[in-house]
């Protein structure tokens, strides 16, 4: 039972410890590895365990303290359209620009069908459905954009540029400055 | 002379009398007629046959990379009534040669647009497609077929008919029409006399009614205007209205109404009307590509749709098709060659099971349903709508198929409680929430009582992964979090004490929770469930898309809430959607009769779970099938395959559930009596085969969220939840912790290994826990769970 509450209670720690959000975590740390698929097998490096507070919580002015090299954020390579998909997101803009917005769902439901995964299709799909005056799934697509590109920030630019203006058009105006904001940090022009 | 006057002014007033009745009696037909005029002349003008909404599977769609084999491509071709040809020359052909298919794709009216006819020209590499150019060799990015018809929804007994234009009819068939059953169609007024009294004469000597002189008209009037009962009366109405309508209207009109109106099948409770529908129902094509021995087949079935059946008398309706044809040659229609050789090809009918129209019940029944949330039941049934549904009639066909599999395979078991097994496989497209196919039992057919969206059951274990997330959602879990897997009881509201066990009744003490749940084990939930509270755990049912939340005892944490396959399927796209739910659709989209776009539900995602929670859970449920309970699915499975899900076993045996998932689809199976009665079967024993095997027999893609930013991968003991090292073989896990975590080190085997030429361990490499005793270890993969 001891075991039990020790554990419970570190890893409560750690949750408190690493509640913050996930665009802040580009911050000085140990190297890691990120093995996409569970189990992949082992990897070269095995990250060593930190049993005590943070680097950064450690200010030693004294001795200077070799610092762990920076944490690299894994990098994805930005997200791209397969040319059938691709000839579908330009025929729903195409339809969009018409006015034919049901036009527009179909030829996306299409191009998802092939790439469920794209994370540009649910963007545009969010960018229709903010013509469609339909801004809480304009976010939601938004926000399915932003977890299926983690790493790939043009992209998690332009799914925050989205949800900022579904807040927008909302009138929420605070959110949609944080996340105007985020998007503007994650692609600086 | 005065009697003689008398019976002068008798006879004139009798006389006047009589002309009198007879002005009166003309007076009264004249009525008639003109009433019967009006009502004809009304109904013909505005004629608008009642047309059911039509549902169509969604379309293949044709384009570099997609995973369609050249063979597989054929089949697909056959099922949409394509012809094989030595070169696709018209819509509604193709050619196979090795690994190039050109096809003469059919010029289809969809939701979006009216696509062209167009020939294309396929380049096969294994099973992909690896070039699509049109006939001048220019690159088409993608190109869809025309979708399989699946059926009406047409009303109980109800008529059902696709009407077809006088451009859509083969001129064959109005030639043929008239040559068979009215020779003096384009003369006669509507009624033909002589033909009349030969058939009387006929029906004299056979002492019987036997044949009928009726005109195409008036087999018209008789569809169109009257019952079917034979009275003298319904024969002169049935005449006159003959006539008024040939005095109406063109015979072209009268020709192309009966071609649309009259009767030619049944299909279960459906009525098949028109050879539009007609020519789907026995070839699985359009009218307009039908040849001269189908045609004549139509037109032979046209004198007893029953009689003639070509599925249930085939020899009747061979030896009436080739009547028909010699008699088209006899008059001249055709050539008499070309009905020597049209006669001798075979009936040409598809097989129930490929025609497509009508054989998928359960999923029609969603669509009908999902429909009547904005529809009225007369708008499905009576406006012709066109519905373009989400269904996929290849995996349809292979859920149908591994369900059968299996159940027949756990009869012959000789299993106790294995006889009479019914199931039910819901499949869903995570990502978007789209229903791809519904097998609601052994039979396809069913009365009224749609196993998966109407079949409430306890759903056991599935309710795990619900009790888990509710406390990782807390932030105060991890995956190595220890859960008291110990005896526990609870009181009822009720005074009763509740007790539950775990499985194998043995008691295990302090496990991690990734232990837990990947072997299911009971009292560890229980107590979870508890410290993280009822309320929250109903909670997170609401919050996976469960519309009604349920309630908040203590025997939910095992399960026992009663849902159906759908719901449950509606909560676990929630999990296998990475916490998005989507609303889970059947219906795509609903044109009107003049293809106007009509309301129709919309792909819908919302974050309901907290990312990192739900992705923590989601590798867990991929543990349940590496090691845990789902593991015996892996035989079935390609190595590579990342799959996640859970077994669920309801008391007594009565419910074996598996609800698992790849990257692109879930599958949710339930198997079980329809009276309730213990199966003898776990979710392992009985659900999770016909999972396999269904996961296992099509294309899919490896479950591979993407791991959020806060957090990493660690690798961690199965059995102590300590960190250690990759190659600590069998025990080592790896799993997503919050970044720098802190872990305790494992004593036996430390996570600072060195380097070596250790054996790669496979993730689903059987557990073996050093301190575990052989029986222990026996019992982590054989054992079953509730």
């Amino acid at each position: 039972m001891n075991l039990l509450r020790a554990s419970l209670y570190l890893c409560g720690l750690v949750l408190v410890g690493c509640a913050s959000s996930p665009f802040e975590t580009e911050s000085v740390g140990t190297a890691r590895d990120k093995p996409q698929a569970p189990g992949e097998g082992p990897t070269v490096t095995t990250p060593p365990v930190i049993t005590g507070p943070t680097p950064e919580a450690e200010p030693s002015v004294e001795v200077p303290m070799p610092l762990p090299p920076p944490r690299e954020r894994p990098r994805a390579p930005p997200a791209t359209l397969s040319p059938a998909s691709k000839a579908l997101v330009s025929q729903a803009q195409g339809q969009r620009k018409r006015g034919d917005l049901p036009g527009a769902a179909v030829s996306l439901d299409r191009a998802l069908r092939i790439e469920p995964n794209n994370p540009l299709l649910w963007i545009e799909l969010g960018r229709l459905r903010m013509d469609q005056g339909n801004f809480p799934q304009a976010e939601g697509m938004g926000r399915k954009a932003l977890s299926m590109s983690i790493g790939d920030d043009g992209t998690q630019a332009q799914a925050w540029q989205l949800i900022g203006e579904s807040f927008r058009a909302r009138g929420r105006n605070t959110q949609a400055e944080e996340a105007l904001a985020r998007a503007r940090e994650l692609a600086p022009l | 002379m005065a009697r003689r006057k008398l019976t002068r002014r008798v006879r004139r007033q009798l006389q006047r009398g009589a002309v009198v009745v007879i002005l009166l009696l003309l007076l009264a037909a004249l009525i008639a007629v003109f009433s019967l005029d009006r009502r004809v002349t009304a109904q013909f003008e505005g004629r608008r046959w009642t047309l059911p909404a039509r549902v169509y599977a969604q379309p293949i769609d044709l384009y570099v990379g997609q995973t369609l084999s050249a063979e597989r491509l054929g089949f697909e071709l056959d099922r949409l009534g394509y012809l094989a040809l030595r070169a696709a020359n018209r819509p509604g052909t193709y050619r196979r040669r090795g690994q190039r298919v050109e096809v003469y794709v059919r010029a289809f009216r969809f939701s979006d647009e009216l696509q062209p006819a167009r020939l294309l020209k396929l380049g096969f590499e294994g099973d992909r497609i690896a070039a699509l150019v049109d006939a001048t060799g220019v690159d088409i990015p993608v190109y869809r077929l025309d979708p399989l018809l699946i059926g009406s929804i047409f009303p109980v007994h109800g008529e059902d008919r696709i009407v077809v234009s006088p451009d859509q009819v083969p001129a064959m068939l109005p030639e043929a029409l008239k040559a068979v059953e009215d020779r003096k169609f384009d003369q006669h007024h509507g009624v033909n006399f002589s033909a009349i009294l030969r058939a009387l004469f006929a029906n004299v000597r056979a002492g019987q009614v036997e044949q009928g002189g009726s005109t195409l008209t008036q087999q018209l009037v008789k569809n169109y205007f009257l019952d079917s009962r034979r009275t003298l009366r319904r024969k002169i109405e049935e005449a006159v209205m003959a006539v008024i309508l040939e005095a109406r209207f063109e015979k072209a009109d009268i020709m192309n109404a009966y071609i649309n109106e009259i009767y030619l099948g049944q299909d279960g409770q459906r009525a098949v009307h028109g050879f539009g529908l007609a020519s789907q129902f026995y070839f699985g094509k359009p009218l307009s590509e039908l040849e001269l021995h189908e045609v004549a087949l139509m037109v032979a079935i046209v004198r007893g749709p029953s009689y003639y059946d070509p599925r249930r008398h085939p020899e009747r309706a061979l030896e009436r098709r080739n009547l028909v044809l010699k008699l088209l040659a006899g008059q001249g229609v055709i050539a008499v060659d070309d009905a020597r050789s049209a006669s001798a090809r075979p009936l040409g009918i598809t097989e129930p099971s490929r025609q497509g129209t009508g054989y998928y019940p359960a999923f029609l029944d969603l669509v009908r349903r999902q429909l009547r949330a904005d529809y009225k039941e007369e708008d499905l049934t009576e406006a012709g709508l066109v519905v373009f549904s989400t269904l996929d009639p290849l995996l349809q066909n292979r859920a149908e198929r591994a369900l059968t599999a299996e159940l027949e395979r756990l009869e012959k078991s000789g299993r106790k409680g294995a006889k009479g097994l019914e199931g039910v496989i819901v499949a869903t497209s995570p990502q978007t929430g789209e229903v791809t196919a519904i097998v609601g039992g052994r039979q396809a057919s069913f009365d009224g009582f749609n196993r998966a969206l109407d079949a409430r059951r306890p759903i056991g274990s599935l309710a795990k992964p619900m009790v888990y997330l509710a406390a990782l959602e807390t932030g105060e879990y991890s995956p190595v979090s220890y859960l008291a897997d110990e005896p526990v009881e609870v009181k009822l509201p009720n005074g009763d004490t509740w007790r539950p066990a775990n499985f194998t009744k043995e008691v295990n003490g302090p496990v991690p929770m990734v232990r837990a749940l990947t072997q299911s084990l009971n009292l560890a939930t229980v107590n979870l469930g508890l410290e993280v509270g009822l309320e929250r755990v109903a909670d997170t049912y609401a919050q996976l898309g469960l519309e009604k939340k349920p309630n908040a005892y203590p025997s939910m944490l095992l399960g026992a809430a009663n849902l159906t396959p759908l719901e449950v399927a509606q909560m676990y796209n929630t999990l296998a959607n990475g916490g998005f739910r989507s609303r889970l659709r059947a219906v795509r989209a609903v044109l009107d009769e003049q293809n106007k776009p009509l309301k129709a539900p919309e792909l819908e995602v919302e974050q309901v779970a907290d990312a990192d929670a739900i992705y923590v859970l989601d590798r867990m449920l991929i543990e349940v099938m590496n090691r845990g309970t789902g593991r015996p699915a892996r035989k079935d499975l390609s190595q590579n395959l990342v799959v996640a899900g859970k077994t669920g076993t309801s008391n007594d045996y009565r419910d074996s559930w598996f609800a698992g998932f790849s990257g692109s689809h879930l599958l949710i199976v339930w198997v079980g009596h329809d009276d309730n009665s213990p199966t003898g079967l776990t979710g392992s024993t009985g659900a999770l085969a016909a999972w396999s095997r269904l996961m296992g027999s099509i294309d899919t893609s490896s479950f591979e969220p993407l791991m959020p930013e806060s957090l990493e991968n660690r690798w961690v003991d199965y059995f102590t939840g300590e960190e250690t090292s990759p190659y600590c073989s069998g025990v080592a896990l790896s799993l997503p912790f919050p970044v720098d975590a802190p872990l305790p080190p494992s004593t036996i085997c430390p996570p600072y290994s060195d380097e070596g030429d250790w054996p790669m361990i496979q993730p689903w490499a059987e557990p073996t826990d050093p301190r575990a005793s052989p029986s222990q270890q026996d019992a982590i993969i054989s054992k079953p769970e509730t």
